[in-house]
C-alpha cells in the first residue's frame, strides 16, 4: 500500500512547474524580498525578516496540521476557536500557579482532545467535516465567551513568556516552526502512515481496497492537528503581555490560506509542509511589504484574496489536465 | 468511487467562499437605530420636532417616593458593576428612592425584555436601561411608557421614541479631542503620529478618526497623521500593525489605538521594541484591558468615560424627570457633584471624556 500511494504522489511530482508551487512561492518571497528592500532597504534588516518569522510562526505550526487534514480530503475550520481555547487553558492555569512547562503541556493536550472529537465525528459518524468543524467553531467560540466572559487573562508570570525569548540570538516561536516542519514533513514523506494520508485523500476507496483504514487516518490528522494547534496556541499565548479573550477569530482563514496558498489542493492528495510553510510567509510577507511600501490597507486584503483564488485557480488547471 | 466534477466543482466553490469572505470579513457593525416614528403630540407643551417617548397620563411623583429599577445589558461584568455603583451613590444622595439593579447574566435581548415586563407588572416608578438592541427593546419600553412608568436609557440607546431621555457618555467629537490632547501633552505640537483602529470600516472608529482630524487640523496643524492601519479586532494584527509604523516611519512619535484590542495590541508592540518613553501610546480602552501597561508606565493614560459617573446622572436625570424639572425642550440637567449637564435634544451629555491614569486606575474594574 505505502508503495502504491508512493505511484500516486510520484505521478503529482511529474506534472511540471505547476507541480513545482512550493518553488514558484519561494521564489515569489526572495522576488518580493528583494524588490521591496530595493524601494525600502530598512524592509531587509535582520530585526524586521525576524519579526516576519516569528509573526508567522504560530500560523505556520497550525499550518503543518492544517496540510495533514487538508491532504486527507478533509478541513478543520475550528482551528481559530481552538487556538483561543488552548491559549486561555495555558494562560489560567500559569497565572494559577501551575508550572509553566505543565500550562504548555495541557494546551497541547486540550487541542488534541478537540482534534480527536473532530476526528470521531467525522471518520466514524461519518459526518462531514466542514459541518463537524464548523460546529466545533461555534461551540468553542461560545464556551470560551462564557468563561472568560470578555475579560483577558494578564498578570501572568515571567517564565510564561516563551514566545518573547530567544535561543542562540533566535526568537522561540522560529525554533518551533522550523522543527514543526521538518518533522511533519519528513513524517509525511517517508513514514508509511504519512504515505497513507495521501493515499486516502488521492482516491479513499482505492486506499480502503489496498488495505489502509481510512477512518483511522482521518482520526489520526485531526488529532495531530489538534495538538499542532494547541503548540501554536502555546507561541501565540506567551508572545504576549495579556491574553485576548477571543483570540484566534479569523485564525482559521490564515492557516487555510496558507496551506492553500503553499500548493496543498484543497481536494485532497497534495500538498506538503514546507508548502504550507511557505505560503503562510508569503502571505505574511504582503501583508508588512504593504505597509513598507506605503500602499493603502484598502488594497491588501484585494491583493491577498486574489492571490488565494489564482493558487486554487492553478489546481484546478492542474487537475483538468490530468483528467 | 471517484467524486464526481460536480461535486469537486461544488466544494471548491464554497471553500473559496469561506476563503474570500476571510480576506474581507467585515467587522460587525453596529445596530443601527431605525429611524424613530413621529409621535403624536401627546401635550401640548411639547417642543416642536420632538421624537422621544412621552409616558402616559403618569401619576404626580413630586418630591414621592421613587422606585427605580435598572436593566443593564448584563449583570456580572466590571463595567455594569461600576454603572450600578454611580447609581446607588446618587440614589443614597437623593435620597428616598427604592434602587436596584437586576438583569440578564447573559447580554441576551430576549431575557432582558423578560426583566423589563417583570418590572411593568410589578408597577416600578422608573426603568433605566442601556439595550442589548435598540429596536428589540422599543416595544417592551412603549409598554412601559403606556403605563405611565418613566424611561430613561443609558450608555447602549434604543429608538428615541421608546424612552424619554438617554444619557450619552461620550460624543465622537469630544473624544476625538480628548485623545488629540492627551497626543499633544505627550509629543508635542510638531510631530509626526499614526493611528491604529479596529477595522477600516468601522462606523465608530471612523467617525473618531474624522473627528480627531478635524481638531488636529485646526489647533495642531503640525501634528502629522501619517498612516492608519486596522487591527480587525485581532491582538496579534494590532501588535503587527505597530511594529511596521515603527519600522516604516522612525519619526513616528506616537500611536493611537482606537479600540479595547488595538490599544493594548500597540502598547505591546512599543514595549516589546524596548520603546516605551519614545514612543506614546494614547487610545481608547477600559482601565483592565490596558491595567499592566499603566501600572509599568508605558501607557500613561487611557481615555474613556467613567461608568460611575454615567450611572450617577442616569438616576439624577430620573429624579428631574418625576420631580418635573426635566422637561422636553430643556437644555441643562443639573446633576449633584457632575454639576450642569448638557442637554442636546433629549440625549444628555456625560461631557468630556474621563482620563485613567496610574493614579486613578486602581478604583476601577471593568
Amino acid at each position: 500500500m505505502a508503495t502504491q500511494a508512493g505511484r500516486l504522489t510520484q505521478a503529482h511530482r511529474q506534472r511540471g512547474l505547476f507541480a513545482q508551487q512550493e518553488a514558484v512561492i519561494a521564489a515569489a518571497i526572495l522576488v518580493m524580498t528583494f524588490v521591496v528592500s530595493l524601494a525600502n532597504p530598512d524592509f531587509f534588516s535582520a530585526t524586521n525578516l525576524l519579526d516576519i518569522a516569528v509573526n508567522t510562526a504560530y500560523i505556520a505550526v497550525a499550518a503543518a496540521g492544517m496540510t495533514m487534514v487538508i491532504v486527507s480530503g478533509n478541513i478543520d475550520i475550528s482551528v481559530g476557536s481552538m487556538l483561543g481555547v488552548c491559549a486561555t487553558i495555558a494562560g489560567e492555569l500559569a497565572r494559577n500557579g501551575t508550572p509553566i512547562p505543565i500550562a504548555f503541556l495541557a494546551a497541547v493536550a486540550a487541542g488534541g482532545l478537540i482534534g480527536a472529537i473532530n476526528g470521531a465525528l467525522v471518520a466514524y459518524a461519518r459526518i462531514p467535516a466542514i459541518v463537524v468543524t464548523l460546529g466545533m467553531l461555534s461551540i468553542l467560540r461560545g464556551g470560551l465567551i462564557l468563561v472568560t466572559q470578555g475579560r483577558w487573562i494578564e498578570s501572568l508570570p515571567e517564565e510564561f513568556f516563551f514566545s518573547q525569548r530567544s535561543t542562540l540570538g533566535v526568537p522561540n516561536p522560529i525554533w518551533v516552526m522550523i522543527a514543526v516542519t521538518i518533522l511533519v514533513g519528513l513524517f509525511m514523506k517517508y513514514h508509511r502512515f504519512g504515505r497513507a494520508i495521501y493515499a486516502v485523500g488521492g482516491n479513499a476507496e482505492a486506499a480502503r481496497l489496498a488495505g489502509i483504514d481510512p477512518r483511522r487516518v482521518y482520526m489520526f490528522v485531526f488529532v495531530m492537528n489538534g495538538l499542532l494547534v494547541g503548540l501554536a496556541a502555546v507561541l501565540y499565548a506567551s508572545r504576549f503581555t495579556a491574553i485576548q479573550s477571543n483570540a484566534g477569530q479569523g485564525f482559521e482563514l490564515a492557516v487555510i490560506s496558507g496551506a492553500v496558498v503553499g500548493g496543498v489542493s484543497i481536494l485532497g492528495g497534495t500538498g506538503t509542509v514546507i508548502g504550507a510553510l511557505l505560503g503562510s510567509l508569503l502571505i505574511s510577507l504582503i501583508g508588512t511589504a504593504s505597509i513598507f511600501l506605503k500602499v493603502s490597507p484598502f488594497w491588501l486584503q484585494a491583493v491577498q484574496g486574489g492571490l488565494i483564488l489564482l493558487t486554487v485557480l492553478v489546481d484546478v488547471v492542474r487537475r483538468r489536465r490530468r483528467a | 468511487m471517484k467524486k464526481t466534477l460536480f461535486t469537486r466543482s461544488l466544494s471548491l466553490l464554497a471553500l473559496t467562499g469561506v476563503l474570500l469572505a476571510a480576506c474581507a470579513a467585515p467587522p460587525p457593525a453596529a445596530q443601527p437605530a431605525a429611524p424613530a416614528q413621529p409621535q403624536p403630540a401627546a401635550e401640548s407643551q411639547l417642543p416642536a420636532g420632538w421624537k422621544a417617548g412621552i409616558p402616559k397620563n403618569p401619576p404626580d411623583r413630586k418630591g414621592k417616593k421613587l422606585v427605580i429599577r435598572d436593566v443593564p445589558k448584563l449583570i456580572g461584568i466590571g463595567y455594569f458593576a461600576a454603572t450600578t455603583k454611580g447609581m446607588e451613590e446618587a440614589a443614597k444622595e437623593l435620597g428616598n428612592i427604592d434602587f436596584k439593579t437586576d438583569a440578564p447574566t447573559e447580554a441576551k435581548i430576549e431575557k432582558q425584555i423578560e426583566f423589563i415586563d417583570n418590572f411593568i407588572t410589578q408597577g416600578v416608578d422608573v426603568i433605566l436601561f442601556a439595550s442589548n438592541d435598540p429596536v428589540a427593546i422599543a416595544p417592551v419600553l412603549k409598554k412601559a411608557l403606556d403605563q405611565g412608568i418613566l424611561v430613561v436609557g443609558y450608555d447602549a440607546d434604543a429608538q428615541e421614541d421608546a424612552r424619554q431621555f438617554f444619557v450619552n457618555q461620550a460624543t465622537f467629537e469630544a473624544i476625538g479631542q480628548a485623545l488629540i490632547e492627551d497626543m499633544v501633552s505627550q509629543v508635542g505640537e510638531e510631530a509626526e503620529v499614526a493611528i491604529v483602529t479596529s477595522s477600516l470600516t468601522a462606523p465608530n472608529q471612523n467617525r473618531w478618526i474624522e473627528e480627531m482630524k478635524k481638531y488636529a487640523s485646526s489647533k495642531y496643524p503640525k501634528l502629522n497623521i501619517v498612516t492608519i492601519l486596522p487591527s480587525e479586532e485581532d491582538q496579534q494584527l494590532a501588535f503587527k500593525a505597530t511594529q511596521d509604523i515603527m519600522k516604516t516611519y522612525p519619526n513616528v512619535k506616537g500611536v493611537f489605538g482606537l479600540s479595547s484590542v488595538a490599544f493594548p495590541g500597540a502598547a505591546d508592540a512599543v514595549k516589546q521594541a524596548g520603546k516605551c518613553g519614545q514612543i506614546a501610546v494614547v487610545g481608547l480602552s477600559t482601565p483592565n484591558q490596558m491595567r499592566p501597561f499603566v501600572k509599568e508606565g508605558c501607557v500613561k493614560s487611557v481615555v474613556l468615560w467613567n461608568p460611575i459617573d454615567l450611572g450617577y446622572a442616569a438616576v439624577y436625570a430620573a429624579r428631574a424627570i418625576a420631580d418635573g424639572e426635566l422637561k422636553p425642550g430643556d437644555t441643562v440637567l443639573k446633576a449633584g457633584r457632575l454639576g450642569e449637564l448638557k442637554i442636546n435634544g433629549s440625549e444628555i451629555l456625560l461631557g468630556p471624556p474621563f482620563i485613567f491614569n496610574k493614579d486613578n486606575i486602581d478604583n476601577f474594574d471593568f
